[in-house]
């Protein structure tokens, strides 16, 4: 099973609708990692800097990557262990690279489907 | 009526002081706690209002936690200060992470911590925790809070309700509600506590206002308000009753109250009515506060007729046309005020072939009573339901574009939290500032608590806007600095010539400077000294007022003006 973590910045809540500017990559990725939690070949987590410090916090690697400047290098995408990708949330193109599913556009189908998950 | 006297009038575990700025709210909480402390109770005396005025009515400093009162057994008192509670909330999640997590992470998590959500949330989590807490229930035989001015005071009595409906409508589990790890735990809490406000044997609300048409129609509107959420047991306090006028400023004052009085909203008429006579005095230190709510009052002393020799609004008004000022704001306590001060500099401006945005931050939205068919004056309020509406449906528009439907849905939940509000509001406010349809924005603000909160927001998201990958609004990218500009902005602190309203234009002086922002200029409202009045009572008001003009005069290091007391003024000025 695929296994992919996001760690983000300290957020008031997921889709950032509580802060100062609304980021639609952020509203990408809640709606993309919402769909995912329906799919079996994959396990994908967020964690945030103020909701799960403790995560943050026993993880060695993430410790090491956020040492000299968290504000630039987070989010940090993790897949099976490994960090892809710093500094930016990950594209829909890079999600379905890391996950092997294909995310379709919500107006075309009003959800995610396809690849060999089957997720929705 | 008859006279208030706290051992006769009935009163229950929990107390609410309620009303509009400047009516007299933190004087008749704290003559009741002392008059309840006095006859043997163990009593509790709260502030919620971040501008609290308890320290310097006690002469003592205060915290968030029950401080016993020397010289008044039995009397504990503390102020909840918003930014405080946030500060210990955002140190209980970082605590335990110092030395584990890079010193960045921690300046990320704390930054974050330090937005208009998390401020409200801990403060209103503190009242509440308060509220309900079994400890403080039995230790004190009465809780009497003293609330911020009526805006401000509303929201906190309704969050409880608003919060528990929140969250029992809530499916996907709060998701807003995670950075207060543990938040919906807090549904218990927050359930008892709509139990308590809304069970009459248990709270009463104290509406305390003046002898004055916008007081009381600001009563009214709280009473109301209030009873929606089930707090229908109310009493009413008029603070101020002026007797047996003698001359011509006390002729107007009085026939003023009485008609005011008169004409009471229909829903005030049918509670219990006290009243405080007008005092000669300043209610500060504890001899006073034993005095206030005694039926014999000291001898008044005659005084020799004072001259005013201070200069005037005009004064001020010119200087911010030659400076060619774009941005005023008018700020102070409540009731010292504001509105009508900004309606004065507006028609100044006006007379000086300016074109002014007159625009109000105040949810009481006094300036609803301004009236003018004047083309050069262009009027707007932030109305709080309208600009969350906006901002919601914004947020939402932009969720469609790249959301489906179920996920839109997750947007709109977090939308619905009563967090949601602070940011609208927020956006709404940097909006104002940013109007350019007239030569001039002058902004009348809300009393001095809630606006410190506004500006710490505005400090807080410009720190977060630096790092923020959203698209952030122009307005809210300018604000601070516009705010920060003298070349721009000028902030004239609104004040009266008496003890409590000073000291706290001082401090709110040493915030703005604090954050660095424009302001030179105060102003004395309301001066009894400067209407010449032969009145006992009033001249000895005018005699108490010589100290605070003085002293203003000196903080101020002479840009200051002092305008009269007009016993019609919210009718010449706002036609109410």
């Amino acid at each position: 099973m695929k296994k992919i973590e996001l760690f983000e910045p300290a957020m008031c809540c997921s889709t950032g609708v509580c802060g100062p500017s609304v980021d639609p990559a952020l509203l990408m990725i809640t709606s993309a990692f919402d769909a995912l939690q329906g799919v079996t070949t994959v396990e994908a987590d967020r964690y945030n800097l103020s909701n799960n410090p403790d995560v943050f916090s026993e993880r060695a690697d993430i410790l090491a990557a956020i040492k000299d400047d968290a504000d630039a290098v987070l989010p940090i995408t993790v897949v099976d262990g490994q960090i892809v990708k710093t500094g930016a949330y990950p594209t829909i193109d890079e999600l379905s690279d890391y996950t092997g599913l294909v995310f379709v556009p919500a107006e075309q189908t009003g959800g995610c489907c396809g690849g060999d998950g089957g997720c929705c | 009526m008859q006279d208030y006297q706290p051992q006769k009038a009935n009163l229950t575990h929990y107390l609410f002081f309620t009303g509009k700025g400047g009516v007299g709210k933190t004087t008749t909480a704290s003559a009741t706690a002392i008059n309840l402390a006095d006859a043997g109770n163990q009593v509790m005396l709260v502030s919620t209002d971040p501008a609290s005025n308890l320290q310097d009515v006690f002469n003592t400093a205060l915290t968030n936690k029950p401080q016993a009162i020397k010289g008044v057994p039995g009397l504990f008192a503390a102020n909840f200060d918003p930014v405080t509670a946030a500060g210990e909330y955002r140190e209980s999640v970082v605590g335990p992470y110092r030395g584990v997590l890079p010193a960045a992470a921690i300046k990320n998590i704390e930054e974050q911590l330090s937005g208009s959500c998390t401020v409200e949330i801990a403060a209103f989590n503190e009242f509440a925790n308060f509220l309900t807490d079994p400890t403080v229930d039995q230790r004190f035989d009465y809780i009497i809070f003293d609330t911020a001015p009526t805006g401000h005071a509303l929201r906190m009595l309704q969050l409880p309700s608003a919060w528990n409906n929140y969250l029992a409508e809530n499916e996907r589990g709060a998701s807003c509600l995670g950075q207060l790890a543990g938040m919906g735990d807090k549904k218990a809490i927050y359930a008892k506590a709509v139990a308590t406000l809304s069970n009459g044997d248990l709270t009463t609300l104290m509406l305390v206002t003046r002898p004055q048409k916008a007081a009381l129609l600001e009563a009214a509107r709280a009473a109301q308000e209030l009873a929606a959420i089930g707090m229908t047991n109310q009493q009413l306090i008029i603070n101020g009753t002026l007797k047996t006028p003698t001359d011509h400023a006390s002729q107007a004052i009085f026939a003023q109250q009485q008609a005011d009085l008169q004409q009471m909203p229909a829903v005030l008429k049918k509670f219990t009515q006290y009243e405080v006579p007008l005092r000669a005095y300043n209610v500060t230190g504890l001899n006073k506060l034993h005095l206030v709510l005694q039926a014999t009052q000291p001898a008044l002393a005659t005084y020799p007729p004072l001259t005013n020799n201070y200069p005037n609004l005009d004064t001020i008004v010119a200087d911010l046309i030659k400076t060619d000022k774009k941005i005023i704001f008018t700020m102070g306590k409540g009731g010292v005020g504001k509105t009508t001060v900004a309606v004065q500099i507006t028609q100044k401006l006006v007379a000086q072939h300016k074109t002014v945005h007159l625009a109000t931050t105040d949810p009481a939205d006094h300036l609803d009573f301004f009236k003018t068919a004047d083309p050069a004056v262009t009027i707007s309020h932030i109305d709080e339901q309208q600009v969350l509406k906006d901002y919601q449906a914004e947020v939402l528009a932009t969720a469609r574009q790249t959301m489906k439907a179920a996920d839109v849905d997750y947007v709109a939940e977090d939308l619905r939290s009563p967090c949601t509000q602070e940011i609208a509001v927020f956006r709404a406010f940097a909006n104002i500032v940013a109007q350019n349809d007239s030569d001039v924005v002058v902004i009348d603000t809300a009393p001095t608590g809630h606006t410190l909160l506004l500006l710490d927001s505005t400090q807080s998201y410009a720190q977060e806007v630096k790092r923020t990958a959203g698209d952030v609004p122009q307005a809210i990218i300018d604000l601070l600095p516009r705010l920060q500009d003298p070349q721009q902005t000028e902030i004239v602190m609104v004040t009266l010539p008496e003890t409590t309203p000073v000291y706290e234009s001082m401090r709110l002086n040493e915030d703005l400077n604090r954050a660095q922002i424009a302001h030179t200029w105060w102003l004395v409202n309301q001066s009894m000294l400067a209407t010449q009045t032969t009145h006992p009572c009033l001249q000895a008001r005018a005699q108490n007022e010589v100290e605070w003009i003085e002293k203003v005069k000196d903080v101020s290091a002479n840009h200051f003006a002092v305008e009269q007391w007009q016993p019609d003024f919210e009718q010449t000025l706002l036609t109410i």
